[in-house]
C-alpha cells in the first residue's frame, strides 16, 4: 500500500497558488535595463605592422610559444584541479551516504531493542 | 547522553590509556574482510558500496562543507577514523542475496577483541541485526553492523577511534529529527534571516 | 508557451519576461512554500529566484531547461535558507495558503498533517520529497537539480516515506494495516 500513501502525499502536496500580484511585484523589482552578457567582438587592427617587428619575429615567436606553453600548462593544472575537486565532492557525497546507512541500521537495532515484539517475548517465556 | 547513546555504550569499559599498538596494526584488526558481492549491484534495485581507507577518507573529508550541519557532524566523527566500509543492497524480492556470505562476515566477528553489543532476531519480520564493537585498551576501535532484512542487507565496518557521542550525532545525517525517534522535542523555531529589502 | 518567448525575453522585452513569470510563479512559489512553510518568506525566495533568472536568461537553453533551472534554483536556495536555521527546528504550518488545484481530499486532516510533517524533514530530504511528490520529477532530474547521486535521492525518498508513515501511525491518523 505504499502507492496509497504516496498518493496521499501527492494530495497533501498539491501546488499552492502564488500570492495575488506576485508577478507585478517581481516586474517592479527588476533592474531597469537587462545587461546582455554578449560582448562585442573587439575590432581587429588593420594597421600594417612596422618593420622593426619583423626583425624581432623569431624571438617574439619563441616568446609567444613559451607563453602559450605556460598558459596551456596553467590551463591543464586548472583542469586537473577541477577534476580533483569533482572527485573530492563525489567522495564526500559517498561518505555522507555511507554514514546515513550506518545511522539507519543503528537505529534499526535500537528500535528492535527498545520495542521487542510481544509475541516473540511470550514465546521466549514459555 | 540520551537512551540511544547509552544503549550504544553499554559494554564500553572505562576510558583508559592510549593504545600501544601501531595505527596500521589497529586499522587492520578493526577491518573486516568483506566479500565482493559480485553481480549483486546489477540484481539490486538500490545499492550503496563504499570503501574508504585512510587516504580516501581524508580526501572526502576535505570536501565536506562545514557550514552544513550534516556535513559538519560527519567531519567531526570521521576525523579520528581510518576506514569506512559499507555494503548495502536492496532488492525487489525476498532474500535475493547470498545469506552465506553475510554469515561469513559475522563469523569474523568471533575474533578476539570484538564484543557483540546487540543481537536482535525477529522471526515475525525476518530481520536480524547485530552490532559489534572492537574494544582495545578501553576504547572503541572498530564498529560492525550487520543487518539482514527480507529485501535488504547491510554490512557496515567502521575502523578507528570511535567517539560514541559523535556516533550518536549520526542521527543528524538525513534522519528526520522527529520527536518519536529522539524522545526530545526540537527547539522552538527561530525566525529566518531577514531577506534583503525589496525595491 | 510560444518558442520565441525566451528569445524575446533575452532581447529585453519586459512583457515576455512577465509571461515567463506568470507561467512559472505557481511552481516556484509552491516549492518555496513547501520548503519554508512560511508564506512571506516563500514570496521573498520566489522573487529572488526570478531576479536571478532575469540576470541569467542567456544561460537558459530552452523552455524545458527553463523549468529545470527554476526548480533547481528554488530548491537549492530554500535549502540554503533552511540551513541557516538551527538544524532541529519545527516550523508551524503557515495557514491560509491557497491550494491551486480543486480540493479532492477525502481526508483534509491527513493532508494537512502530512504537509506539516514534511516540514520536519532535513532540508535536503525535504527538497527531494517536494520535487518528487509536488513537482512529479523523476529520480534523475531530482539528482541533477540537487547535485546529488541518484542513489542518495532514492535513499532520501525511502527514509522520508518510512519516517512520515511512522509519524502518521503514531498520530493515529492511519493504522499500520492501512500501510501493510
Amino acid at each position: 500500500m505504499t502507492e496509497h500513501f504516496e498518493d496521499e502525499l501527492r494530495r497533501a502536496l498539491r501546488p499552492v497558488k502564488a500570492p495575488a500580484g506576485f508577478a507585478e511585484r517581481v516586474m517592479r523589482a527588476l533592474p531597469e535595463r537587462r545587461e546582455s552578457i554578449v560582448t562585442p567582438i573587439a575590432a581587429k587592427s588593420t594597421a600594417r605592422p612596422p618593420n622593426y617587428w619583423q626583425r624581432l619575429r623569431a624571438p617574439a615567436a619563441l616568446a609567444a610559444s613559451l607563453m602559450l606553453a605556460v598558459l596551456l600548462g596553467q590551463r591543464m593544472a586548472v583542469q586537473q584541479q577541477q577534476q580533483d575537486e569533482a572527485a573530492g565532492l563525489a567522495a564526500s557525497q559517498e561518505l555522507l551516504q555511507a554514514l546515513r546507512v550506518t545511522s539507519q541500521k543503528l537505529d534499526l537495532a535500537y528500535q528492535a531493542v527498545k520495542n521487542p515484539p510481544e509475541a516473540e517475548t511470550e514465546e521466549n517465556r514459555s | 547522553m540520551n537512551a540511544r547513546a547509552a544503549f550504544i555504550a553499554i559494554v564500553l569499559l572505562s576510558m583508559g590509556s592510549a593504545f600501544a599498538q601501531s595505527p596500521a596494526a589497529a586499522h587492520n584488526r578493526g577491518q573486516l574482510r568483506l566479500p565482493e558481492f559480485a553481480g549483486l549491484t546489477e540484481k539490486a534495485s538500490e545499492s550503496v558500496n563504499v570503501t574508504f581507507g585512510p587516504e580516501l577518507l581524508g580526501l572526502a573529508t576535505r570536501f565536506l562543507n562545514s557550514d552544513d550541519p550534516e556535513a559538519a557532524a560527519a567531519k567531526k566523527l570521521v576525523s579520528s577514523l581510518t576506514g569506512i566500509y559499507v555494503r548495502n543492497y536492496t532488492f525487489d524480492t525476498d532474500f535475493a542475496y547470498p545469506k552465506a556470505d553475510v554469515d561469513a562476515v559475522r563469523r569474523q566477528l568471533n575474533a578476539p577483541g570484538w564484543t557483540r553489543m546487540v543481537e536482535t532476531r525477529s522471526r515475525k519480520e525476518n530481520t536480524d541485526v547485530d552490532v559489534y564493537m572492537l574494544i582495545e585498551n578501553g576504547r572503541a576501535q572498530g564498529l560492525a553492523v550487520i543487518a539482514s532484512e527480507p529485501r535488504e542487507f547491510t554490512i557496515v565496518n567502521i575502523v578507528g577511534s570511535i567517539d560514541l557521542e559523535q556516533l550518536h550525532d549520526l542521527q543528524k545525517l538525513g534522519v528526520p529529527d522527529l520527536e518519536l525517534e529522539t524522545g526530545k522535542k526540537p527547539p522552538a523555531a527561530k525566525p529566518a534571516p531577514a531577506p534583503a529589502p525589496k525595491k | 508557451m510560444p518558442d520565441d518567448l525566451l528569445l524575446r525575453a533575452r532581447a529585453g522585452h519586459a512583457t515576455a519576461f512577465a509571461e515567463i513569470v506568470e507561467a512559472h510563479q505557481g511552481s516556484v512559489f509552491s516549492i518555496a512554500y513547501r520548503m519554508l512553510n512560511n508564506r512571506a518568506q516563500a514570496e521573498d525566495l520566489a522573487q529572488d529566484v526570478f531576479l536571478q533568472l532575469y540576470r541569467k536568461l542567456d544561460a537558459i537553453e530552452s523552455l524545458d531547461h527553463l523549468g529545470f533551472w527554476l526548480r533547481r534554483v528554488a530548491s537549492n536556495l530554500a535549502i540554503d535558507w533552511l540551513r541557516r536555521l538551527p538544524y532541529t527546528t519545527t516550523q508551524p504550518l503557515d495557514e491560509g495558503a491557497e491550494v491551486a488545484a480543486a480540493a479532492t481530499d477525502d481526508d483534509p486532516l491527513m493532508s494537512r498533517e502530512l504537509a506539516r510533517l514534511l516540514g520536519e524533514l532535513a532540508p535536503a530530504a525535504r527538497a527531494v520529497m517536494v520535487l518528487r511528490y509536488q513537482e512529479d520529477r523523476d529520480i534523475a532530474e531530482i539528482a541533477a537539480a540537487l547535485d546529488m547521486p541518484a542513489n542518495t535521492v532514492k535513499s532520501h525518498i525511502k527514509r522520508s516515506l518510512t519516517a512520515l508513515r511512522s509519524r502518521m501511525i503514531g498520530a493515529k491518523l492511519i493504522t499500520a494495516e492501512e500501510l501493510s
